[in-house]
């Protein structure tokens, strides 16, 4: 599949070193976290460091076959690729592995698989291709009945673990593709409106407790310095006690000394902030913003609609966790078990991310090509 | 399949999305410039706060000698079992399982908790003080379940067993919130150990020494990880103390060989140093020295024998005839009889139209000063009191430092009372009667005085006219070697003509050594001086109304004492609660001289005689013991 050795002129190297520059950066930081030094000698590397580390094989090993597959014929193949993760999901509901009162994994052989990652991939696909071939775009009302039930189900899938954060990050992937594929802006102002109604609703009869506390908890975090808030002022308390410079690699207190909790998963931001202080922050912001513009410039490039759609569906996933999971890092956004792409500590994520590069390059690579 | 129109819009959305990520992604650079770099110290701060802590060292108080360099007071090394709140998910289920593991009830506890809201959570709060070993052996096998709960080594005071000197030495404990306020505990923050009675209170400041301190770093657990700066205690400032172990320790063994309750002191007339004070019954200071128990300290203080009361120093009696020196001075003072002035005792004599009566041991028939100090004759004092009047009895008792504070280096010490026309007038309005007098006159009625004022009186007495001020210190070690310790200046100087002081002297010879009622002071070869008193609890009316009552209706006993009469070197008073006569007390005070002497001489420490025994054979022994070293 990869014969035509013109093709490797095409790919976006800048992008990929950007990628594999965060993916580095965040092994980094698993490190630094994990890193126990009350362990004798040659335990004190985190297993978590080398489990990321197989995963991030695993992931250039998923972003190479995204590449080398056409993306049209995945395309193609969209609509199974969809059932097939759905089918994923539905048996994780019932089966999966439990852990925190939800159910997330299918465990193979002790590695633990989290369709609902692959899922935003596969939602990407079917979507880009659904509007991409319907000719019409997104205008039409019952075209965007359709695109709403390949999302729905897949939210409803998800939000039943319950991961209501993995759920959520489905949202922006449809926004974007529908926004390029020409959803009226009329419509995207009669769902703003829905949604103010709906909020309170939702507040009453379709939120858990635990969700009730963290957004009450997010308004005002003091109200529960020991509970749910705890991690929102040690996030805040993290980040700013870095500093311009940081304390330096490995010489975090907050991270180190487990002061903010899941250091190495949901709050690895904040312990870059830290040790690597506002530089590090304006470095790698930098980094994420380089990575979000030029993979929307493949959109911009891309040779068919299919592509373009595919591209911006991914990047806005993508760009949506980024953002959130940074401001929730600094203590500005409630704490939602959402990761940072490329960065946090979780193997289903950094192989989805990946795989999601993998495509991201794919349709540039193949803007020229028939 | 490319639409050219299509293519534009397309370009369109894709930038504005494009410009839209690129704001927000400024807003999130905004925002982190602003938590890291504007508000970065506060957070700093709050982050130090978390994982940095500072403990206490604290420092060992200054060790406490006796005259002779004999250690008294030490130091050692308790394990207090203490809880760190502060990263504590449930306080509450802590104290579940601790109490069942320490054997310690939960209300406790949480009773401890309680009282202790307001402490920073990140200092370890106490719960066990002086935990025993299988109290710490159970915490540090449950060490995983309880991360929290931390055992700390303190050095912790060490006084003698057995109750000996507890009044003295006094105690110490956890500062309290009204000490906290004040200036001469600046500094200190609350949990800090001070000394809260006796010479740990007077001397705090010297004892207390200065806590160190160590910087750790710890993880969220409350565990500690690194160890940083570390700063030695230093350990207070040794005092060597006045006292004289054997002689406190006489006076003590007296008490408890005779079952007796009371009070003695002995001081050195030639300068005011404290000797040996003792107050019975006493308590043990160990008990308070790592933080006394609620239930320990309820016992303390509604015994009604009171065995917190520093008698010597805080308890008021009548001097009864003790009383009767301080009257013989005033009266050949005032120049109103010389020692040869003789008054008719027939028994018992009439003033002011009431009868009273002279003692058992009467009537005396015609009797000069000295023969009526020996014989402790009523009738003789009757006279003299009635010549005084109360104003020039009051004049006189005053000086000689009755009814007045000693001014001894020990806190808490009360007055004693010592009438006078001018008090009655401002305590009651009303004007003192002729008739009070009399009574005032042989140490009953009005007059009370507490028994180390009548130390001071022996010892003024007895150095011919100077009222020192007691004290304590004899020397302190500031780390530089030992340092004399400044004695106060003396209270005054009584002036008093020497036929004055040799009459009393003679008197107070004769008591002990010829016909008197002090037989049982004599020690051959050491003239004693002394005079016994008997200080009625209630008057004879009273007694019969109280018959019935599970009140001690008997008398104290009394006796005052110096020696060698004629350059004396120890001077002092042994008090002896319901020991009926004055009499009574008298073998504590020889005890207490003899050993004095003993030491004095290089002579084994004499054992306090065998009670019951013939008080003849008492004398004898204690002359056989002179035997060995006095005469070669």
């Amino acid at each position: 599949m990869f014969d035509d050795r013109r093709l490797l002129h095409h790919l976006d190297w800048l992008l990929l070193t950007a990628v594999l520059l965060l993916t580095v950066v965040g092994l980094a930081m698993i490190y630094s976290t994990t890193f126990n030094p009350l362990k004798p000698e040659g335990l004190q590397v985190g297993p978590q460091f080398i489990r990321q580390g197989y995963a991030v094989v695993v992931g250039l090993f998923a972003l190479a076959v995204c590449l080398m597959i056409d993306y049209r014929r995945l395309c193609e193949n969209s609509l199974a690729i969809y059932v097939i993760v759905a089918l994923l999901l539905i048996y994780v509901l019932f089966f999966g592995s439990s852990g925190g009162g939800a159910r997330r994994w299918i465990s193979i052989s002790g590695f633990n698989l989290q369709p609902s990652e692959f899922m935003k991939i596969a939602l990407a696909l079917a979507l880009a291709t659904f509007f991409a071939e319907n000719g019409r775009g997104a205008s039409n009302n019952g075209d965007l009945l359709v695109g709403g039930l390949f999302i729905g189900t897949a939210f409803i899938l998800i939000a039943r673990e319950p991961d209501l954060g993995s759920a959520v990050t489905l949202l922006p992937i449809a926004f974007g593709i529908m926004l390029l594929a020409g959803l009226r802006l009329k419509l995207l102002g009669i769902l703003l409106a829905v949604a103010v109604v709906a909020a309170p609703i939702a507040w009453t009869f379709a939120l858990k407790d635990y969700q009730k506390s963290r957004i009450a908890t997010f308004l005002d975090p003091e109200q529960d310095s020991q509970g749910a808030g705890y991690q929102q002022i040690q996030a805040r308390v993290t980040a700013g006690s870095g500093g311009l410079t940081g304390k330096g690699f490995r010489q975090g207190t907050q991270g180190q000394y487990k002061f903010l909790p899941v250091a190495h998963n949901d709050f690895i931001y904040s312990v870059l902030a830290e040790e690597q202080g506002f530089l590090g922050v304006l470095a790698t912001l930098g980094l994420y913003l380089f990575v979000v513009l030029r993979s929307l410039e493949a959109a911009r490039l891309a040779k068919d609609r299919h592509g373009a759609y595919l591209v911006v569906g991914l990047v806005s996933g993508f760009t949506f966790q980024v953002i959130y999971n940074i401001t929730m890092s600094a203590g500005l956004a409630p704490v939602k078990g959402l990761t940072l792409p490329l960065m946090s500590y979780g193997g289903s994520s950094i192989i989805a991310t990946l795989a999601s590069f993998g495509l991201i390059l794919n349709v540039r690579m193949r803007r020229f090509t028939n | 399949m490319i639409i050219p129109d299509d293519r534009s819009g397309l370009s369109f959305r894709l930038g504005a999305l494009q410009y839209t990520i690129a704001v927000i992604f400024a807003a999130l650079a905004v925002c982190f410039w602003y938590v890291q770099v504007l508000e970065h110290e506060r957070f700093k701060e709050m982050a130090a706060n978390n994982h940095q802590r500072t403990l206490a060292l604290r420092a060992p108080r200054g060790m406490l000698f006796d005259r002779t360099g004999r250690v008294m007071v030490e130091n050692r090394e308790a394990r207090n079992i203490s809880l760190v709140r502060e990263n504590a998910t449930s306080v509450e289920q802590s104290m579940d399982l601790l109490s069942s593991v320490i054997n310690v009830p939960r209300q406790d506890l949480l009773d401890i908790l309680d009282h202790n809201r307001r402490l920073p959570s990140y200092r370890p709060l106490l719960l066990v003080p002086d935990a025993s070993s299988e109290q710490i052996f159970s915490v540090r096998a449950r060490n995983l379940e309880l991360p929290h709960v931390l055992v700390e080594e303190v050095p912790t005071r060490r006084y003698p067993a057995d109750e000996f000197a507890a009044h003295l030495f006094g105690y110490v404990g956890e500062i309290t919130d009204q000490q906290l306020v004040r200036d001469e505990f600046k500094g200190l923050t609350s949990g800090a150990i001070v000394g809260q009675a006796g010479v740990e209170q007077t001397y705090n400041k010297l004892l207390m020494g200065q806590d160190g301190s160590r910087n750790v770093v710890v993880n969220s657990l409350g565990r500690e990880i690194v160890e940083g700066d570390r700063h030695e205690p230093l350990m207070g400032n040794r005092l060597e103390l006045t006292i004289d172990y054997d002689i406190q320790k006489a006076a003590k063994d007296g008490f408890d060989a005779l079952g007796y309750n009371g009070a003695a002191v002995m001081l050195d007339p030639r300068n005011g140093e404290v000797l040996s004070l003792v107050s019975r019954p006493a308590f043990d200071p160990n008990l308070f020295a790592a933080g006394i128990d609620r239930r320990e300290w309820a016992r303390l203080t509604t015994d009604k024998l009171r065995p917190l009361q520093n008698r010597a120093i805080q308890g008021r009696y009548s001097p009864g005839s003790t009383f009767k020196i301080a009257v013989a001075i005033a009266a050949l003072e005032e120049g109103l009889i010389t020692p040869s002035f003789r008054a008719f005792c027939p028994g018992g004599a009439t003033f002011y139209g009431r009868y009273f009566k002279c003692h058992a041991g009467g009537p005396h028939g015609s009797i000069d000063l000295r023969h009526a100090i020996e014989k402790s004759c009523n009738v003789y004092f009757y006279t003299l009191g009635n010549m005084l009047g109360i104003d020039r009895m009051h004049k006189w008792a005053s000086a000689l430092g009755l009814g007045e504070e000693s001014g001894i280096d020990l806190p808490h010490e009360i007055q004693g009372i010592m009438p006078s026309s001018a008090w009655k007038k401002a305590k009651t309005g009303e004007k003192w009667y002729a008739g009070e007098t009399i009574s005032v006159a042989i140490g009953q009625g009005q007059v009370s005085v507490t028994p180390i004022s009548l130390a001071i009186m022996m010892m003024t007495i007895a150095n011919g006219g100077t009222r020192y001020t007691p004290h304590l210190v004899k020397a302190v070690d500031q780390g530089n070697g030992w340092v004399p310790y400044a004695a106060p200046p003396p209270k005054s100087v009584v002036k008093m003509k020497q036929s004055t002081i040799d009459a009393v002297h003679e008197g107070l010879w004769m008591v002990v050594n010829g016909a008197g009622t002090g037989g049982k002071m004599r020690l051959d070869g050491y003239d004693v001086g002394g005079k016994t008193g008997t200080a009625q609890v209630i008057s004879n009316q009273g007694k019969l109304r109280a018959r019935g009552t599970d009140r001690d209706l008997r008398d104290h006993g009394w006796v005052v004492f110096f020696a060698p009469a004629k350059h004396p070197e120890v001077a002092g008073v042994v008090f002896a609660e319901h020991s009926e006569h004055g009499s009574s007390a008298a073998p504590i005070a020889r005890h207490m001289i003899n050993t004095y002497f003993a030491k004095k001489e290089g002579r084994p420490v004499p054992q306090f005689p065998v009670p019951g025994a013939p008080t003849t054979l008492v004398a004898q022994q204690g002359a056989d013991a002179t035997r060995p070293s006095g005469t070669p």
